[in-house]
């Protein structure tokens, strides 16, 4: 088989689910809500902001941790098809930064949040949203060349 | 690129949770005294804990006391004992309690919880006051019977003519007490309610009376460690009430003390004093426990700022009025020692270096390396005033290697003049007594 065969033959099985998109999202998404949340524990010093946010960014870590499982099944598996590196780098960032967070958060009234917290929930959200305009994936989707569609 | 990147993530996280973990105590010695030394403060990463394991004392052990005192106990196997009392008549009362339990906001909340419990904090309390008698004289009690049942998370009592209070975590309560009674069975008489709600973070309500017997005046801890539970769940926490004895009026006495765990008056003065435990996670070394004494109208610092006028930057909004007018404390007891029983001494009986002072009983750090606290100190007083450095009374409640065998709480004088000591992790009550009063 030549490169072009063997393209052909990969692009003719049923594409299978990727995993960890889906967990992907779900985590990117609560970690980018602490964002707003600390925000509003800024403007308002009201403890349940704060509070939000710890539980928002510990979910959000959570997902990653499970996110991570996801993406490494996907591609020893070979659902995944090449690694998409920079989303994979943001997404690394992002998950370190909220690690930092977390802990950041665990501390006691106005500093678990001001400025260190807001600093960092701040600039995973903004790795977090490109990565969400780039489609939540780490892996390229399978590719089926266009004269290839049935 | 990425390896770079990693690898320079991977050495900030490595160091940031080294330099969170690294952190160690000072001489605890240097912060007792009036001028204790303040360290600049720190905010953590990774919160602050280290706690012994609980192993209780075995059969024969005992804490140590010095030469020419002994220690013995004189109750054992009691449900968390907190506080102990002496009736005019040499009966003990020993108050068996621990909080009602608390809302828990963050994962953080669950997870200090479990580590406490490591060191028998979370043990079920007995909600009971239980008596002690000693009809021979010999130090030793022949009588153990329940007391006062069904109480709610109970700590402080004290008796003025022939009423008993006891000061529950939500209210004060009157029994009437007739003397040489063992038992109180009749429905109490409210006097007055205390703050206490779903939170109630320092659940531990102290008490004393007036020396004219006119007042009570009741101890009450802050809802939070520095405001993080919000501001509006303080409102008329950490504060010292006066609550009129008969009517069950009652005033904010004195603000700002963080958790006032024990009231006493001193004898020569009858001046108030308290023992106030401050703020954690700051510091291994912020901020001291202290012993002081009680102005009325006084402020005392919390949450705003400690030791006078040290801004604690965690409390948003700030309040420069009310740290303008911070009292600095009187005496510190260096940092995290979880100061909870305060007992003024009252004559020679123990020794004559015990003459004139108070002893204090340091339940113990949780959140400090390495602990402090785990004993019982006399400070001496002169003057009404404490001065001089604190002696170590009763020692040696930690065990071998990281483990804890008792926590002193509650102590008091019996009618002989000797120390009691409610021991909440060992469950046993200890009477120290000098070894020519032992009889």
């Amino acid at each position: 088989m030549n490169a072009s065969e063997e393209r052909r033959a990969g692009a003719t099985e049923r594409p299978r689910w990727l995993l960890h998109p889906a967990l992907v999202s779900i985590g990117g998404s609560l970690l980018i809500a602490a964002f707003p949340s600390d925000i509003m524990y800024y403007q308002t010093s009201l403890m349940q902001w704060a509070n939000a946010s710890s539980w928002l960014i510990a979910g959000g870590l959570v997902l990653a941790l499970v996110a991570a499982i996801a993406l490494l099944i996907d591609v020893i598996s070979g659902r995944g098809r090449p690694i998409g590196w920079l989303n994979f780098i943001l997404l690394t960032v992002a998950s370190l930064l909220s690690l930092v967070n977390v802990f950041i958060h665990s501390r006691d009234a106005w500093t678990s949040v001001v400025p260190e917290g807001l600093w960092l929930s701040g600039i995973a959200a903004l790795l977090l949203l490109v990565v969400a305009f780039r489609g939540w994936t780490v892996t390229a989707a399978p590719i089926i060349p266009r004269g290839d569609r049935r | 690129m990425t390896r770079l990147s990693w690898s320079l993530t991977a050495a900030f996280l490595a160091g940031a949770l080294l330099s969170a973990c690294a952190q160690k105590g000072g001489d605890p010695s240097r912060q007792y005294g009036p001028n204790p030394e303040l360290p600049e403060p720190h905010q953590y990463l990774l919160p602050p804990m280290s706690v012994p394991k609980e192993v209780g004392w075995k059969a024969g052990e005992t804490p140590t006391v010095p030469l020419g005192l002994r220690i013995q106990a004189i109750a054992t196997g009691l449900m968390h004992p907190r506080m102990v009392y002496t009736l005019p008549n040499g009966d003990i009362l020993v108050v068996e309690s621990n909080g009602p339990g608390t809302n828990r906001f963050r994962l953080k909340d669950y997870i200090q919880g479990k580590v406490k419990a490591r060191a028998g904090s979370a043990a079920k309390g007995a909600n009971r006051i239980t008596l002690l008698r000693d009809t021979n004289g010999d130090g030793m009690p022949d009588l153990r019977t329940p007391f006062i049942d069904h109480l709610n998370s109970p700590f402080g009592v004290v008796l003025v003519g022939d009423m008993l209070y006891v000061a529950n975590t939500d209210e004060i309560v009157a029994y009437h007490y007739a003397a040489g009674a063992t038992r109180l069975a009749d429905p109490p008489i409210k006097l007055t309610d205390l703050p206490a709600g779903a939170i109630n973070h320092h659940w531990t309500k102290s008490l004393a009376a007036s020396p004219d017997g006119s007042k009570l005046y009741v101890g009450v801890g802050s809802n939070s460690n520095i405001t993080e539970n919000g501001m509006d769940v303080e409102q008329g926490r950490a504060a010292i009430y006066e609550v009129d004895r008969l009517t069950g009026a009652k005033r904010i006495y004195a603000a700002g003390t963080r958790n006032p765990t024990g009231l006493a008056f001193e004898p020569g003065t009858n001046q108030l004093f308290a023992i106030v435990n401050e703020r954690d996670e700051i510091g291994p070394d912020l901020v001291p426990d202290y012993l002081t004494r009680i102005r009325e109208g006084g402020f005392y610092g919390w949450p705003y700022s400690y030791w006078g006028q040290h801004v604690d930057v965690r409390v948003h909004p700030q309040n420069a009025a009310a740290v303008a007018k911070a009292i600095k404390p009187d005496y510190g007891l260096s940092s995290h020692v979880a100061a909870l029983g305060l007992v003024f001494s009252a004559s020679e009986t123990l020794s004559p270096a015990f003459a004139n002072g108070a002893f204090i009983a340091e339940h113990g750090s949780w959140d400090r390396s390495p602990v402090n606290g785990y004993q019982v100190i006399f400070i001496p007083f002169a003057g009404g005033m404490p001065n001089g450095k604190p002696i170590p009374v009763v020692t040696a409640f930690l065990g071998q290697a990281g483990t804890v065998r008792g926590r002193p709480v509650g102590l008091a004088l019996d009618h002989t003049g000797a120390l009691i000591i409610a021991d909440d992790t060992g469950n046993t009550v200890w009477r120290v007594s000098g070894t020519a009063a032992a009889r």
